[in-house]
């Protein structure tokens, strides 16, 4: 469903992703995982259009979206979350979504259309009984629900989720791995997820892609990687592998 | 026209240049450490040339040997301003529009104090060496420029040994570059406010003494000077006072082609315009950050 | 860290606050519409001409600063060069009664409609700044602006544009400038109010928010902005036009006056430009007591006072009064930490 390859990308004189290729099946939950510093924000960037790659094309649904901006890119069915996240302070949770709604792909009219399908959204990841709560006021947990609702408020085919497990207790682990399962079977969402807590990547992804120094270490099922020694060097230095 | 008289006027030019480099280093200063856009940064400096202007006419003091107080008293100010003014203001969720805000609202309280009690009328400053020409060859320099300029360069110079040779001056850049590390390596954030302010201020006074030797003043120039302050920062990026030295120069050697060539009331729309298009294109400015 | 600061919604207090919220708004709405009736209805008793002057200036800087709300305060980009376009209109009136005497309420709306399109012209590249380069760059347009007119022959630079004179006498003049201004101003705001609940609207505020973030819901940024500022340019545009009629002298340092611009920002600020009633609030109370300083106590003092209180205002409330007024406790929620 969404491919990339040979995307680089360099700041100045640092490459951040260099000559990646990746592919996600409709579908599937895919992990990107990789040291920090790595890259993996930044090919999300890429993806969703906030910067051109030097080299390489990205492709959604057969159709190239390299140069695309980023409000294309979404109303084509692409949806992010951010590594940290981004509400919009001063308004409501609901009208945070509702924004969403009215803009995405729905493309509703009005506020009052939009209200209401956002607050099913806040049903659907548990935050509708803080609907009318100012964003700023959220916790850190229940600002990454939002975030998601956010997202999933237009109407996505394909979420890009960064980081979304980081802070997080065990227990809250466990509920977004179960909201994420259902957000794959109940909306027919196609996950690529950015992540360092391995437990979440473990319990989630059917694939996983290494990415050290921007460039691809390895890809394969989660066993696969694990065992992988250039993947353990690549986390814990040359002695451990 | 002659190759000295295009010449005289490109000098010319850059001399005024090197002055609103130093009128524009202060400005530069604290919109890099704090974020504070200060517009009343220019009246500082109409205030400095009033100082210089009473000194000399009421007191008899050489403009250049009253200089040391002015600066003195001018960073007091600052201090006093910072805290009663500036500090409180750093707390609002959006520093820069709050900061414009309020400091435009000085800046018209300071100009028509400044109009009420010493009236709108404009002065200059003649100190009797800025009467004179100083030649090389058959062109002439006219010291008042030349003075103003010297003047302009020290001072710049002494603020950038101040920000690059002295533990002090180091901290604050330290805080310009990423305030957070600053803080986190025991660097003292309010101090450093307090003291950049101080000097952006004293400045400013310092560089209204040069400013009076080439111009004309009185209080609602203070407009005007503001605006050759915002023309100077953009162009030079926000990043350094080198960078602002330079655009200073630079605006001043531009300033005296377009016035070899043209007639003056469109050399001032020719500068405003292009500084237009590079706020357009590259708003960091040319050796911004 | 995260400080938690949780909401504990209690059902009998929720309720009370949701009544005293209706029952505020209620007020409010009833009140302005009878206000707007007398303003209306106020010349009839004859009052002195300087009431229908006062007043006058006061429509004209509600207009303004609603229409310079639309991208300063809902889409956080501070013009300063709002003037600019309040200045094409009162010249493109000016010029359009002079040499074809078309009618002059009329061409306020062409006035209008060249100063949307100097937006649309000068848009594209100056929206693509962000922040104080924003700021700056605006404030340069009606610079430049005003240095183009003062030396340009067509708009009789530096020695202005005379508007020839409605045929009536000084009493009348007032009046229809006065209810002229009051309905201009009126549907500006009510324009401006219902941007603010639609979907333009919504959108304006995310970009506020944070306009990376608006690009990855769909919004296209670019084009919304372009919509706001074109927008705000028309209607300052024709109320330029009605100034320039009503002032039958137009010379750019008088329109192109940056202090202006400056007002209008203060005036957004002061009331809180988050909502339409900021610039309501802010542009009535400042707009009136500046008027009535400067004829009863004098220019300078009068600015220096209005520095002063400026500076205070915003030392005390640095997000402004409506701001202020919303987080206090008459409509927070119970908070527990």
């Amino acid at each position: 469903m969404l491919e990339g390859i040979g995307v680089s990308k360099k700041f100045g004189g640092l490459a951040a992703v260099s000559n990646f290729d990746f592919s996600v099946v409709e579908g599937q939950i895919v992990g990107l995982i990789g040291p920090n510093g790595s890259g993996k924000t930044t090919l999300f960037n890429v993806i969703t259009g906030f910067y051109p790659p030097d080299t390489g094309r990205v492709i959604f649904k057969g159709r190239e979206i390299t140069h695309h901006k980023p409000y294309q890119i979404a109303k084509l069915g692409i949806a992010r979350t951010f590594q940290i996240v981004r509400p919009f302070l001063e308004l409501s949770v609901l009208d945070n979504v509702a924004i969403a709604v009215l803009y995405g792909r729905e493309n509703m009219g009005s506020m009052e259309k939009g209200r209401a399908r956002a607050l099913e959204l806040l049903k659907f990841v548990g935050l509708e009984s803080k609907k009318d709560v100012l964003a700023h006021q959220l916790v850190a947990v229940e600002r990454k629900r939002l975030e998601l609702a956010r997202a999933l408020a237009i109407k996505p085919e394909f979420l890009l989720l960064d980081e979304t497990f980081s802070g997080l207790s065990d227990t809250e682990i466990q509920e977004a791995i179960r909201l994420i399962y259902r957000i794959r079977d109940d909306l027919g969402v196609t996950i690529f997820l950015i992540e360092h807590v391995m437990k979440a990547v473990m319990g989630t992804c059917e694939k996983i892609i290494v990415i050290h120094y921007g460039l691809k270490l390895a890809e394969g099922r989660p066993e696969e990687v694990s065992q992988n020694p250039l993947v353990i060097q690549a986390y814990l230095g040359k002695r451990r592998a | 026209m002659s190759v000295t008289y295009i010449l005289e006027t490109i000098i010319s030019g850059i001399l005024f240049g090197g002055i609103y480099s130093l009128l524009s280093a202060g400005f530069c200063l604290t919109w890099g450490t704090m974020k504070v856009l200060n517009i009343s940064h220019a009246v500082f400096a109409v205030l400095g040339a009033y100082m210089a202007y009473w000194f000399f006419v009421k007191g008899s003091l050489d403009p250049l040997l009253s200089l040391p107080l002015l600066a003195l008293l001018l960073f007091f100010l600052g201090g006093i301003v910072y805290r009663l003014i500036i500090r409180p203001v750093t707390k609002a969720k959006d520093v820069i529009m709050a900061s414009m805000v309020v400091t435009f609202g000085l800046a018209i309280v300071i100009e028509n104090v400044m109009s009420y009690f010493w009236r709108p009328d404009p002065r200059i400053l003649k100190p009797p060496y800025t009467g004179a020409s100083f030649f090389i060859g058959e062109i002439a320099i006219s010291q008042g420029p030349l003075f103003g300029f010297v003047l302009a360069i020290l001072a710049i110079g002494l603020l950038y040994l101040f920000l690059y040779h002295t533990y002090t001056g180091k901290a604050v850049q330290a805080t310009w570059q990423n305030p957070v590390g600053a803080a986190l390596v025991g660097i003292n954030p309010e101090r450093v406010s307090l003291i950049t302010f101080g000097l952006s201020i004293a400045s400013a006074g310092v560089s209204g003494v040069a400013m009076a030797f080439i111009y004309a003043f009185y209080p609602s120039v203070q407009m005007v000077w503001t605006l050759f302050v915002f023309l100077v920062t953009i162009v030079g990026g926000v990043g350094s006072i080198l960078g602002t030295a330079f655009a200073g120069l630079m605006i001043g050697f531009i300033t005296g082609v377009s016035a070899a060539f043209l007639p003056f009331v469109w050399v001032n729309v020719i500068l405003f315009a292009l500084l237009w298009f590079i706020l357009l294109f590259k708003p960091e400015g040319l050796f911004g950050a | 860290m995260e400080l938690r600061r949780g909401v504990i919604l209690n059902l009998e207090q929720d309720k009370k606050l949701v009544d005293n919220r209706t029952r505020v708004r209620r007020l409010m709405r009833t009140s302005i519409v009878v206000l707007i009736i007398l303003l209306f209805l106020f010349p009839i008793i004859r009052p002195p001409l300087f009431f229908l002057t006062l007043f006058f200036s006061v429509f004209m800087y509600v207009a303004l600063t609603e229409s310079w709300n639309l991208m300063g305060g809902y889409t956080g980009y501070v013009s300063l060069g709002h003037v600019t376009f309040f200045s094409i209109g009162a010249y493109t009136t000016a010029l359009f009664m002079n040499r074809f005497g078309v009618s002059p309420f009329a061409t306020a709306i062409l006035g209008g409609i060249f100063a949307a399109g100097l937006a649309g012209l000068v848009g594209y590249p100056v929206l693509r700044l962000r922040g104080a380069y924003f700021v700056i760059s605006t404030l340069l347009l009606a610079v430049i602006m005003q240095l183009i007119f003062m030396n340009w022959e067509f708009v009789g630079s530096s020695t202005g544009l005379w508007f020839k004179l409605l045929p009536v006498s000084m009493e009348t003049n007032r009046l229809i400038f006065y209810e002229v201004m009051l309905v201009l101003a009126t549907l500006i705001t009510l324009l401006v109010r219902r941007v603010e609940k639609s979907k333009l609207g919504a959108g304006l505020i995310a970009i506020r928010e944070d306009e990376d973030v608006a690009k990855t819901i769909g919004i296209n940024t670019p084009w919304l902005k372009m919509q706001a500022f074109i927008l705000g340019a028309f209607f300052a545009g024709c109320v330029g036009g009605i100034y320039g009629y009503y002032m039958s002298y137009i010379h750019p340092d008088i329109t192109f006056n940056i202090n202006t611009s400056l007002l209008i920002l203060l005036m957004a600020f002061f009331g809180g430009c988050h909502t339409w009633t900021g610039p309501l609030l802010g542009a009535v109370i400042l707009s009136l007591a500046n008027q009535l300083i400067v004829t009863f106590i004098g220019a300078e003092i009068s600015r220096i006072l209005y520095g002063l209180l400026l500076v205070i205002i915003i030392i005390f409330m640095p997000d402004g009064v409506i701001e202020y007024i919303r987080a206090s406790q008459f409509f927070q929620k119970e908070r527990t930490s």
